[in-house]
């Protein structure tokens, strides 16, 4: 029988079901949807972080005490640990072969006032001289800190653009004074937009002179150093030196770990991975869980209609269909109905992964592997599911079927 | 010339809970090409299981069935629904035609499960509906038929793979005595036209029109008269 005949039956049938036909494939719909539309979202957030990450420097880490905090107990221990100091960026830079510049960071937060206006809670950062080369900042307006300013503690600072712009709002603010919590800085420079990452500006914050901020805010604070090394090749052996330098000056035993931490995008990005991928089994957990129930649905929908069209099945048998052809028959409609709801699933996802990343900050990009699978797996699921109605059909007695009513 | 249909000794025992029962209990009988037989009998006589054996819907329990020098038993089940299929037009007292389909489409059923190319089909449907004087309500749903049309359609689609024999089984017993005797006139038409048929009924007058009356009775032959 051809295939086309098959088609025109199932389709028929599912026209005359539709409202049925559709609470069917509602599980299909649903596994599919949920795989394209996470998919989607996952990996356009892969794609905007290690972009973002490599923009920031892929030849610079961050050496802090305490590194990647993943419980509480952890965060006691690394409080117990020695600071790292100016000292140490110095001592980097002078003893490392492959290490360019060091730069060093002490991070607050405080509000900042301009006469009325006052942004509250900005990320305040203590930066040396070292700071500009070994990270990525670039000033748009005015200059950045110098090692002059940083030597002699000169209370000046300069403001990320979004401080700018809430304090200023279009005037020129060199050498304009703004207070940052309760001492004055004046403004030398703007830093250039950065943008913002996963929703997170990258330009709300002020940057002075990491001497006037230990001496306004405390001396106490730990310091986060930001190497920078020769190039990309060089950038592993740089964080061994760093490792090496760093353990023979704060005289960490042999026997001991590192009492302080080395983090490169590369460790971000890691990190990162980690998550995503434990996402994405879950996201498969999920779907695989509702295109099982989906199947059943299917299956169960099938056994119904089979039942109702015994004596159909029995004409067919009596005109002359094989067993064979009447299982095709059941087995194209199984199919039509999951196909159905892949295509569905998959256009909702799409659409559900467009809607999430222009309303929230979570990029999406929809990927033709995903796709694929997810229709696939739902014609998969419709194989598989149909195979005992459609069985259950072929096995009828034409008699017994023909008597049916 | 051989024999169209060659029944010998023919059995079939149905098992019923703990009992047997003997639906056929051995029956002969042959048949030519071009025959016109009526089988008669009271309910529970046989005449259905005997329809279904001839009809390659069944197989018999025991004897031997042979349908064009083939002997049915030893054909697998693909090749019944073949015989089926070519050979065999059936005919059905509730006409047995799909709802959902209008009634060129069910006549084209069989040519469909033949494998015949499309515009081949379109011909022979068309060719059939003509010869039951159905060919203006080709597009209509069997709801949309009288219950003498949709007989007719039955009896297309019965003819439309030109088979060696059209079985009916009481093709006029859900129809008023006027209609029933136009469906008749159908059988002779297409019976002159060099069509072999089987009609099963229990009805005297609609046996008459047949060239030879089988009458069963538990099971057996009980008489085999030419008319």
């Amino acid at each position: 029988m051809q295939v086309s005949e098959s088609l025109r039956i199932a389709v028929v049938n599912l026209r005359v079901h539709k409202v049925r036909s559709l609470l069917t494939i509602l599980g299909t719909v649903i596994g599919v949807m949920s795989v394209i539309a996470i998919v989607s979202i996952i990996e356009g957030m892969n794609k905007y972080v290690s972009e973002r990450l490599l923009e920031e420097g892929s030849n610079t880490f961050y050496v802090d005490k305490f590194g990647m905090i993943t419980d509480y107990q952890e965060y006691l221990d690394a409080l117990k640990r020695k600071d790292l100091t100016v000292d140490d960026a110095r001592a980097l830079e002078r003893l490392s072969t492959s290490i360019l510049v060091v730069g060093s960071l002490a991070q607050g937060r405080n509000n900042v006032r301009y006469g009325s206006r006052e942004v509250s809670s900005v990320e305040v950062r203590g930066v040396d001289e070292g700071f500009q080369a070994a990270s990525t900042v670039e000033v748009e307006h005015g200059r950045f800190l110098s090692r002059e300013d940083v030597l002699r503690r000169r209370p000046v600072c300069v403001l990320g653009s979004d401080v700018r712009d809430k304090l200023f709002a279009g005037l020129d603010p060199l050498g304009k004074e703004v207070r940052v919590g309760r001492h004055r800085f004046s403004v030398i420079g703007v830093a250039e937009k950065k943008g913002s990452l996963l929703g997170v500006s990258q330009d709300s914050n002020v940057m002075v002179p990491l001497t006037a901020f230990q001496k306004a805010f405390g001396s106490r604070s730990a310091v986060t150093l930001i190497a920078k090394a020769r190039d990309q090749e060089s950038l592993q052996l740089a964080q061994d030196e760093a490792r090496a330098i760093l353990r023979a000056r704060r005289k960490v035993p042999f026997s001991k770990p590192d009492d302080f931490s080395i983090l490169s995008a590369e460790t971000f990005m890691e990190l990162y991975k980690n998550f995503t991928s434990t996402a994405y089994l879950v996201t498969v957990g999920i779907a695989a869980l509702s295109l099982v129930v989906g199947g059943i649905v299917i299956m169960n929908i099938m056994i119904v209609s089979v039942t109702e069209r015994t004596k159909e099945i029995g004409i067919r048998m009596a005109v002359g269909a094989r067993r064979a052809e009447i299982m095709f028959q059941f087995l194209i409609e199984s199919l039509i109905l999951s196909g159905a709801g892949g295509v569905i699933g998959v256009l909702v996802g799409v659409g559900l992964a467009a809607l999430i990343s222009n309303v929230t900050p979570l990029p999406a990009a929809v990927k033709a592997w995903a796709v694929g699978t997810g229709l696939l797996v739902a014609c998969g699921v419709g194989a598989f599911f149909g195979i005992y109605p459609a069985a259950r059909a072929a096995k009828m007695d034409p008699i017994v079927a023909l008597r049916y009513e | 010339m051989a024999e169209l249909i060659e029944i010998k000794d023919v059995k079939k025992i149905y098992h019923v809970g703990a009992e047997d029962v003997h639906a056929l209990d051995g029956i002969t009988l042959t048949m030519k090409k071009n025959e016109y037989l009526a089988i008669m009998g009271p309910s529970g006589s046989g005449k259905s299981t005997l329809m279904n054996l001839i009809g390659c819907l069944d197989t018999p329990t025991s004897g031997s069935y042979r349908f064009n020098d083939r002997e049915v038993r030893d054909l697998s089940d693909d090749e019944l629904a073949r015989i089926r299929n070519k050979e065999i037009g059936f005919v059905f007292q509730t006409f047995n035609l799909l709802p959902r389909a209008d009634a060129a489409h069910n006549v084209e059923l069989p040519l469909i499960y033949a494998g015949i190319p499309r515009a081949d089909r379109r011909r022979k449907v068309e060719q059939a509906l003509e010869a039951v004087g159905l060919a203006e309500r080709a597009r209509h749903r069997p709801s949309e038929l009288s219950g003498g049309q949709r007989q007719r359609a039955a009896i297309a689609r019965a003819l439309v793979n030109e088979p060696s024999v059209i079985l009916a089984d009481e093709p006029t017993g859900n129809l008023d005595s006027k209609t029933g005797e136009e469906i008749m006139q159908v059988f002779e038409k297409i019976h002159g036209a060099g069509n072999t048929i089987i009609l099963v009924t229990h009805e005297e007058y609609i046996a008459r029109h047949s060239g030879r009356i089988i009458r069963l009775r538990d099971g057996l032959v009980e008489s085999d008269v030419s008319v």
